[in-house]
Formats: C-alpha cells, structure tokens, sequence
C-alpha cells in the first residue's frame, strides 16, 4: 500500500513537473495559438463597451501586430481590404466599430506551422464572425504569418484562404 | 411486501429505474455504448447542422444531418453527391466547420456556367434537383487529376455572394447521409 502511494506520488509529481515546463516555457506553437486565442477575444466588443475598453483593446490587438504587416482580407459583398502597416490596420479597426457595433469573433481549427529556422511560422484557422443584428455566422478560413521580432511572435501577415478556388 | 413501507419500496424502485436490478450489469452496457458510440461519432459519422440557405430546397437552415465518413473507403465520389468538405487543404488539420455543397465536376473535366446553366467539357448538364432560377455565367475551369468542381443548389445570389469552385479529393469528408428534399 506504501508503495502504491509513492508510485502515486511520483506520477503526480512528473505530470506536475511537465505541466509547469510547459507552463513557464511554452513551446511556439503553443504561444502563437494563444496569440491568436487572445486575438479572437479582444477583436470580440459590444455597442455597450467604453471608450477606455475599446482602447485598451486596440492597444491588445496592436501589442500582437509587427509595424510592418501586410493584410488582404475578402469580405462579404465580394469587396476586399488591403492594409500595409500596423496603424492604418488598427485605424481601420476603430472605425469600423461605430458602424458594426457588435462583434463576436471566435478562432477555432488553429494548425500551426513553424519554418525549419523556428523563426517564422504559418497559422492556418477558420473565423466564425456574427455582428450584431445578423442572425447568420460569417465564416471564412484565414491564413496568419508570425515572425519572431525581439522575442516576441508578432503577426506580420494575414489573408483570406478561399477553400473554394 | 410485508414488512416494508412504502418509502423503501419507493427508493427501491427509483433505485431499478436508475441503474437497473444488476447494477454491474447496467454499468458494463453503459461503458459498451459509450465505447461504440464514441468510435462511431469519432469515424464514420460526422453530426452536422446546416447553416445559411446555400444548399436550400434540398438542405434547410438549423437541419441536422450526418456526414457519412465511410461513404468512399470503397468508391469515388460522384457527379450530385452532397459532401461535406473541410475548409483547410490540410487533410490532418481539425474541423469544427464543413462546407456542405453538390459535386458537379470530376477531375479533368471542364467546368462553366451560362446563362444559369452547368455545362461540362462544353454540353449543358440537367440538374433535376434546382428548384430556384439562377443566372450566372461563370468562366470555364479545367479540374485536375485530384480536383473537383463544388457548387451549392442555391443559385438566387450572384456567383461573387456563393461558396463555389474547385477543392482537392482530401478536402472531402464524406458524404452526406440522410439526402434531403430531392
């Protein structure tokens, strides 16, 4: 019975000591896929947010983009936007918020992709979107670039994936 | 019985209605039917609900379906089949979100519209399943040896407003199981 308990202690201890590695020292993958998860979260707002959340939220989403990131992004309608740099994107982004006033995002699906250098990476996922007053998702596949600039994975692409061609 | 009262018969049988006379019994066919429907539901059957009016007379909003996993083990797919087909070109990637859409090309094939017409290497296709008036024409596509053609029978919108075009053969789930209004 002693024994019993002390295998299970040492299991719970490992699974402890692997679950805290990769807690404090998470794998790329795993941050990028928790930069996207954020992204869906903070991209998310509703008519009744403040003018302090809806900047700290721009300033989030900012905080996750490289300064020089280029955006092709198709929306419904068949229209599609370009963005070349981090601040006309974000500019874009709180001007569009008057005029959608809600937004739900969620990210789902997320495959990463990391290049042999581990310095880059691909990021495939599908975006369900709803705005408010729309009864039906907008869905769409969306194919991100990360680059490690100072440490940190910033997004410095983004586009439409059609799975249709 | 005598000797019992009337509340221990109660919880006597709410204890039956539970979990059975042989609770053992109940248990390992419980574990069975999770076993069985846990592999069903991870390999062969795919629960779906549709969403939007893409697919519509044969597919309407909010129906529950099922894409049937197993339906090209042991065949290709064909011309009209109903499938369901993942939105990222990785084969491996994971889907929480199909695409439901009618196959009209095969690979090597020409595809186009006219004047709301499918036609095939050039020769318009009868589709009896169309039930709502379409007007699209859109450019000849000519499928590869892995390619084929996906279309929604829901042709009211403009072409530009519907998912439409040409997916790989590891794009393809499978194939929808119960076929609609036909």
């Amino acid at each position: 019975m002693k024994r019993i308990a002390r295998l299970i202690l040492a299991a719970g201890l490992i699974a402890l000591a692997v679950w805290s590695w990769g807690f404090f020292f998470p794998a790329p993958k795993k941050i990028i896929e928790n930069h996207l998860l954020k992204l869906a979260r903070v991209a998310s707002f509703s008519s009744q947010d403040g003018n302090f959340k809806r900047l700290s939220d721009n300033e989030r989403i900012g905080s996750l983009l490289a300064r020089n990131l280029h955006v092709v992004l198709d929306l419904p309608g068949g229209r599609n936007e370009t963005f070349d740099n981090r601040e006309d994107l974000l500019q874009a982004v709180m001007a569009a918020r008057p005029v959608v006033k809600d937004l739900q995002t969620q990210f789902t699906d997320i495959t990463v992709s990391l290049s042999p250098d581990r310095q880059s990476a691909v990021a495939m996922l599908t975006v369900k979107a709803k705005m408010g007053g729309e009864p039906d998702w907008i869905i769409e596949e969306l194919r991100f670039t990360f680059k490690k600039i100072g440490g940190d994975w910033l997004i410095t692409g983004l586009e439409t994936v059609q799975p249709l061609r | 019985m005598p000797g019992e009262s009337p509340s221990s018969r109660f919880w006597y049988w709410l204890r039956v209605a539970a979990v059975g006379r042989r609770p053992k019994r109940t248990l390992a066919r419980l574990a069975v039917l999770v076993a069985a429907s846990a592999v069903l539901f991870k390999f062969a059957l795919v629960p779906i609900r549709v969403t939007g009016i893409s697919m519509e007379p044969a597919f309407h909003d909010n129906a529950v379906n099922f894409i049937n996993r197993l339906a090209y083990v042991r065949g290709q797919p064909q011309r009209g089949d109903v499938v369901g087909l993942r939105l990222s070109t990785n084969a491996d990637a994971t889907f929480h979100v199909l695409l439901l859409k009618r196959l009209v090309g095969l690979p090597g094939e020409t595809i186009s519209f006219s004047g709301g017409h499918l036609r095939v290497n050039g020769k318009p296709l009868e589709e009896p399943y169309l039930k709502l008036h379409s007007n699209w024409n859109v450019p000849e596509k000519t499928l590869g040896p892995d390619d084929y053609y996906f279309v929604g029978d829901n042709r009211s919108m403009p072409p530009q407003q519907h998912k439409h075009g040409v997916a790989t053969r590891s794009q393809i789930v499978g194939r929808v199981l119960w076929k609609g209004n036909q």
